[in-house]
């Protein structure tokens, strides 16, 4: 009765069939790969404009297995050394619980202002 | 108990209040939508007060008359009587009531009966609350907040205890949010042209960050933070469904979140220990999840882009069908990280790539890609950077070496069940003989 539109995507694909499936994807990976890929997702730096309101792009922590299951169990406490950062996590009560906090860090500056920079520099120069 | 008619009898209040909430979250965005077409984005407030006020009736009521029959149409109905009765009430739109009334006639209290074109109309609404909820203009950590109350309907408390944070501090953002959307006057619809690519990366990006929120921690309300992640799914599955936005990277985006989620269950053993990837009972992956995801994996592969969501997918998908951790397909995982590291220049990302480069050509590889991770001062604190090094550094055989880091680890990890793994891990190498002269 519930309207998530999309749990029929749930068909009952056999093993082998999800195996084509990934093998497929995988094909298309390798072939763009060794087209020399990367024009597909701009650099993340240059897609700062979810921060534009702040200094720079959120680094967050990602849902990577290798890491956190691979080797010392899952969880991940994103702990930058940037004052902010600290300032941040500091002001989470819930911290002398043995909380963890969410901590972002904030790259130095915006690349979108960086270029503009370049710019003002190449303009008066 | 007789129950009215239209009602099915009583159920237990517990069980009633789990179905309204259950219904709640996925009618809530679509009624906020309505309403705020109708009012205006400007009035999301009183859109959100409206949908509030309608489940808190429905808790109120249900129990005596039993659950509605179609309790979709019940909210629908009760949230257009509350909207009718405010703005009787406040005059607030007096000049406009005759417009307004007119498109609540339009408006079927019946979702079952609703016209095709009224359904794309709802479709469109939703996508539009959420691009206006994710307008660039609005802080990362506000649009995440505003999200889950307007368009998951989580209270102020219940996201506080996602994020970790105080209610008075969610508040404020939400506050803060909803001025920026009047002053900067965000518009209610959805982007086009050039536009429309920019505004929807910051749309995935604020729904994989929902998404993160909720898988990375072990502590606290797990809980509400398995909601987070099922309610990024959701998002994201709305945004993959509409024709504007059912692009390779949407379907990528959805791609990784259910390959991830689909492992949730598994991370822990029955008493919150934290288990590793190869100490994991696979059967508990849940497989319908999986399907899923891989279904999504094969609709993102189109076209000439991969995004960084395209290779982490991918990376998911060599986890999740692999029938165990030995047969994992470490070089393929290689080759999606060798990517990953071009497009995003994280820490986090280069560290996980070491991994994947540790399992391929040993552990000595395995720390020297760790030494070239450029800009790696934000490891320095980080627990995780330390465990690994420790567990390379074990596998080398050097003991005295990995529990150094190993000791660094158990410092600086802060839940008790990472700090027991990881312990148990510097008992091994302490007792491990200390290796004299190697014989050749």
């Amino acid at each position: 009765m519930i309207f998530f539109r999309g749990n029929d995507w749930d068909k009952n694909l056999s093993p082998e069939e999800l195996q084509k499936v990934t093998s497929n994807f995988m094909a298309w990976f390798e072939r763009l790969s060794a087209d020399g890929i990367a024009k597909g997702g701009a650099p993340l730096e240059s897609e700062t404009h979810v921060v534009s309101a702040s200094k720079g792009r959120i680094v967050s922590d990602g849902p990577f297995a290798e890491s956190k299951e691979a080797i010392a169990g899952f969880f991940l406490l994103h702990v930058a050394s940037m004052e902010e950062a600290v300032e941040i996590a500091k002001q989470c009560p819930t911290l002398k619980y043995g909380v963890n906090v969410e901590v972002r860090q904030v790259a130095p500056e915006c690349t979108k202002m960086r270029l503009a920079e370049q710019l003002v520099a190449h303009g008066a120069a | 108990m007789i129950a009215p008619e239209g009602t099915t009898d009583s159920p237990p209040t517990a069980d009633i209040s789990q179905l309204a909430d259950h219904l709640f979250r996925h009618e809530f965005a679509k009624l906020v939508s309505v309403l705020t077409r109708i009012f205006g984005i400007d009035r999301l407030d009183f859109a959100e007060d409206i949908v509030q006020e309608t489940l808190a009736k429905a808790l109120r009521t249900w129990p005596y008359i039993g659950v509605p029959r179609n309790p979709a149409a019940w909210l629908t109905q009760a949230a257009k009587n509350l909207a009718l009765d405010h703005i009787r009430r406040e005059k607030l739109h007096r000049d406009k009531e005759a417009q307004i009334i007119a498109s609540f006639e339009d408006w079927s209290s019946d979702p079952d009966s609703e016209s095709p074109q009224f359904e794309n109309e709802i479709k469109d609404g939703k996508l539009r609350l959420i691009f206006a909820c994710c307008h660039p203009s609005i802080p990362p950590e506000a649009q995440t907040a505003l999200a889950l109350k307007t368009l998951c309907g989580f209270s102020p408390a219940e996201i506080a205890k996602a994020f970790l944070t105080t209610e008075a501090a969610i508040a404020k953002r939400l506050t803060r949010a909803k001025q920026r959307i009047r002053e900067l006057r965000i518009p209610f619809e959805i982007p086009s042209g050039e536009e429309l690519s920019s505004r929807l990366d910051a749309v995935l990006q604020t729904v994989y960050l929902l998404f993160n929120e909720g898988y990375k921690a072990s502590s606290g309300e797990n809980l509400i933070r398995e909601e987070l992640c099922s309610e990024a799914i959701r998002l994201a599955a709305l945004i993959s469904e509409h024709p504007a936005t059912d692009l390779p990277r949407t379907h990528a985006l959805l791609s990784l979140m259910l390959l991830n989620a689909a492992r949730l269950r598994a991370r822990t053993d029955s008493d919150g220990n934290v288990l590793r990837l190869k100490d994991q009972d696979r059967s508990l992956w849940d497989r319908a999840m999986i399907t899923r995801g891989i279904v999504q994996l094969g609709q993102s592969a189109v076209g000439n882009e991969i995004s960084e969501y395209h290779l982490q997918a991918g990376i998911a998908a060599c986890h999740c069908s692999a029938p165990d951790f030995q047969s994992t397909d470490w070089p393929r995982i290689l080759a999606l990280y060798d990517q990953l590291v071009l497009i995003d220049d994280s820490p986090i990302v280069a560290l996980n790539r070491a991994v994947a480069v540790a399992q391929v050509d040993g552990p000595e590889a395995g720390i020297n890609a760790i030494a070239a991770i450029r800009n790696c001062q934000s490891l320095e604190s980080y627990y995780l950077f330390y465990a690994i090094l420790g567990e390379f550094e074990s596998r080398l055989e050097n003991f005295p070496t990995a529990a150094r880091h190993l000791r660094r680890a158990i410092q600086l990890a802060e839940i008790g069940s990472e700090k027991a793994l990881l312990s148990a891990r510097l008992a091994e190498c302490e007792n491990q003989p200390t290796r004299v002269t190697k014989l050749v």
